[in-house]
């Protein structure tokens, strides 16, 4: 019989029937053949134990059919090869023996078989267990690296901080921002590098939240190897498995060119606000020159009336005071329309403060009285006595009521019937000013309600056109808004909000040299 | 002071407060009484155009101007004679108002002895 080469020794089935059956045959044979020469050399020993061998062998290795027909060979060699004397009752009983043998191997080989099913079963499990670790460990892996990666390439400062307050790992922006090797900072105390005063004011309350388990968000100015840096910093609890926070997450992101192009913009702005009043003003020369005569000619006839009254043959003293006082009175006023003007064209920052609207109003009423006079154009008024006082920037509350006033007059400057010019201040609900400024001119372009506001729009040959931008963009940081309607019968009104301060506080435009530094 | 002048009218027309009045206290000061009017159609509202001997007024003024004032006195055959006092005043302005029949044309402000000169003239006609 042929083995084959790569024999397994278990598991009959995977053999052909032949070689199975073949088995069976063979192992009897072999048994007989070893039986027989035992006794030829007369060494004491039956066919029974080696025909149990060979029954054995064969349901071991070649399963249960197999193993039965070498019971039955066993059986009949038996009793035919070695023993043909015995009784049929002593024959049965050997025959039993193979029987109730072959009848245990079967059992043997069932559990062998079974034994073998569940070791492949768990081997399946085991192995299927083994691969989905290896998912998960690269799975697991690969977050890693790309935390790794974030950590390394993140435009932003992103550092580990334990709650003993030193720092665990740190990331390249951050070495960049400090001036020093991430590795040389793991272990350091945030002292080291921002000084106790800082720490302990700005740094250490926020920290301190965060390790109780707040998110906590803050923006500041720092003083860093990169200078005097506006930052906006996160700090997030990590708890690692347990319920505890062992460590904050930080991450800051350097905001500092955003803030000084923010400031910058606004600077500009108030700039522009600046240069446009002062081309205003420029237009008004005239105007505001004969503004300031009245003043002055009032002042020059109280003085003349003083001498004359001393130059009488009896002085009149009482009336030459009386008109001396009157005639210091102008001078003054003439010097507060000066002073007026003035103000109207320095230049410096925005200066917010508690302003009476109407005042402002009828201050640039009087100042403008040249120019509505010279076109004949008559002022009414309609100012709400109650009107609360608000938080605004003087200048540019009267720059936006100079600007709609000058406009109204334009428009009525070549209209041939009742030129009127209507200025209004009312409270409005949801706690806003409105101040409405109407003129009886020639209206607004059709359409073009929105456009007006636009930069560079203007009707006039020799405008630029920035009058009403500047003005909404004015208006708009304070809080309000500025539009314009159609004025019935004929005109056009131009009405700008003002919100009323829930307390009235005072407070000076922040600047980043006056923010607090560290160390 | 001559007598016949005493109780001839001047009028003073003028939108400034402030220049109305000082020049009322001027002219009392000057011994002539007068009247003022806050705008032109206030003094020709007043009825009093036929007894005014000296219209004093200014020229720039919401409402109707002073050139317009003395153009509708001119109309309406009242010719009252009239100083112009005013901010404004370019050579066209002047010779106009003179040829309209302006007794005098002055700047502000104003030499108080050529206005009351002025005065005296116009009430001595």
């Amino acid at each position: 019989m042929v083995f084959p080469r790569k024999m397994k020794w278990t598991a009959g089935p995977t053999w052909s029937a032949a070689l199975r059956y073949g088995l069976a045959v063979a192992s009897v044979a072999a048994a007989l053949g070893l039986a027989s020469a035992f006794t030829y050399f007369h060494l004491p020993q039956s066919f029974g134990p080696f025909a149990l061998s060979a029954i054995a062998v064969t349901f071991w290795y070649a399963g249960t059919k197999p193993g039965i027909l070498a019971a039955l060979l066993s059986s009949v060699v038996r009793d035919f090869l070695f023993d043909p004397q015995t009784s049929t009752e002593s024959r049965l009983l050997y025959d039993l023996v193979f029987l109730v043998f072959a009848l245990l191997m079967t059992q043997v080989v069932r559990r062998r078989n079974q034994l073998e099913l569940n070791v492949a079963e768990r081997t399946a499990e085991l192995t299927r267990s083994n691969d989905n670790l290896k998912l998960e460990i690269a799975e697991h892996n690969q977050a890693e690296y790309l935390t790794g990666q974030v950590f390394e390439c993140s435009p932003d400062a992103v550092i580990i901080i334990g709650t003993d307050y030193r720092y665990k790992r740190a990331n390249p922006v951050h070495e960049r921002n400090w001036g020093r090797p991430a590795g040389s900072m793991v272990g350091m105390h945030m002292t080291e590098l921002v000084g106790v005063e800082f720490f302990e004011r700005k740094l250490r309350p926020f920290l301190d939240r965060c390790f109780a388990g707040e998110n906590v968000r803050f923006e500041d100015w720092f003083d860093n190897a990169r200078g005097h840096r506006f930052l906006a910093v996160s700090y997030s609890p990590l708890r690692f498995g347990s319920q505890q926070v062992e460590a904050a997450l930080v991450i800051a992101r350097d905001l500092t060119e955003h803030v000084l192009a923010s400031e910058a913009l606004r600077q500009a702005q108030t700039d522009l606000a600046h240069a446009s009043r002062m081309t205003t003003m420029g237009e008004l020369t005239a105007s505001l020159a004969h503004e300031v005569n009245q003043p002055i000619t009032a002042a020059v006839n109280g003085a003349s009336t003083c001498v004359r009254w001393l130059n009488r043959d009896e002085p009149d003293l009482a009336e030459a005071r009386e008109a001396a006082a009157g005639a210091i009175r102008n001078a003054k006023r003439a010097a507060d329309i000066i002073n007026r003007i003035r103000s109207l064209l320095k230049k410096g920052e925005s200066k917010r403060q508690l302003a009476d609207v109407n005042e402002l109003i009828r201050e640039m009423i009087a100042l403008l009285r040249s120019e509505t006079n010279r076109y004949s154009i008559s002022v009414r008024t309609e100012l709400d006595a109650d009107l609360p006082k608000i938080m605004a920037d003087p200048v540019q509350v009267q720059q936006i009521v100079m600007n709609l006033i000058m406009n109204g007059i334009d428009a009525m400057k070549n209209v041939d019937r009742a030129r009127e010019l209507a200025i209004q201040s009312r409270l409005a609900e949801d706690r806003q000013l409105i101040i409405s400024i109407s003129d009886t001119g020639a209206g607004l372009p059709q359409q073009q309600k929105e456009k007006i506001f636009d930069a560079f729009f203007t009707t006039k040959p020799h405008g630029i056109g920035m009058g009403l931008r500047i003005s909404r963009s004015i208006v708009e940081s304070h809080g309000g808004r500025l539009w314009a309607a159609d004025n019935s019968p004929r005109g056009a009104t131009f009405s700008f909000t003002l919100p009323i301060p829930v307390e009235a506080q005072e407070y000076a435009a922040q600047k980043p040299s006056d923010a607090h530094t560290n160390v | 002071m001559s007598s016949n002048t005493v109780n001839k009218l001047v009028a003073i027309v003028d939108d400034d407060d402030s220049v109305r009045g000082t020049l009322k206290e001027l002219l009392r000061a000057a011994g002539f009484s007068s009247q003022t009017f806050a705008s032109a159609e206030d003094f020709l509202g007043s009825g009093h155009q036929k007894e005014t001997a000296c219209l004093i007024t200014d020229i720039r003024m919401p409402g109707m101007s002073g050139l317009e004032l003395q153009a509708r006195l001119n109309a309406d055959h009242c010719r009252i004679p009239t100083i112009f006092i005013t901010a404004h005043g370019d050579e066209e302005m002047r010779f106009q108002a003179l040829r309209e029949g302006a007794v005098e044309f002055l700047p502000k402000p104003f030499d108080d002895e050529v206005l009351v000169e002025s005065v005296r003239a116009a009430l001595e006609r």
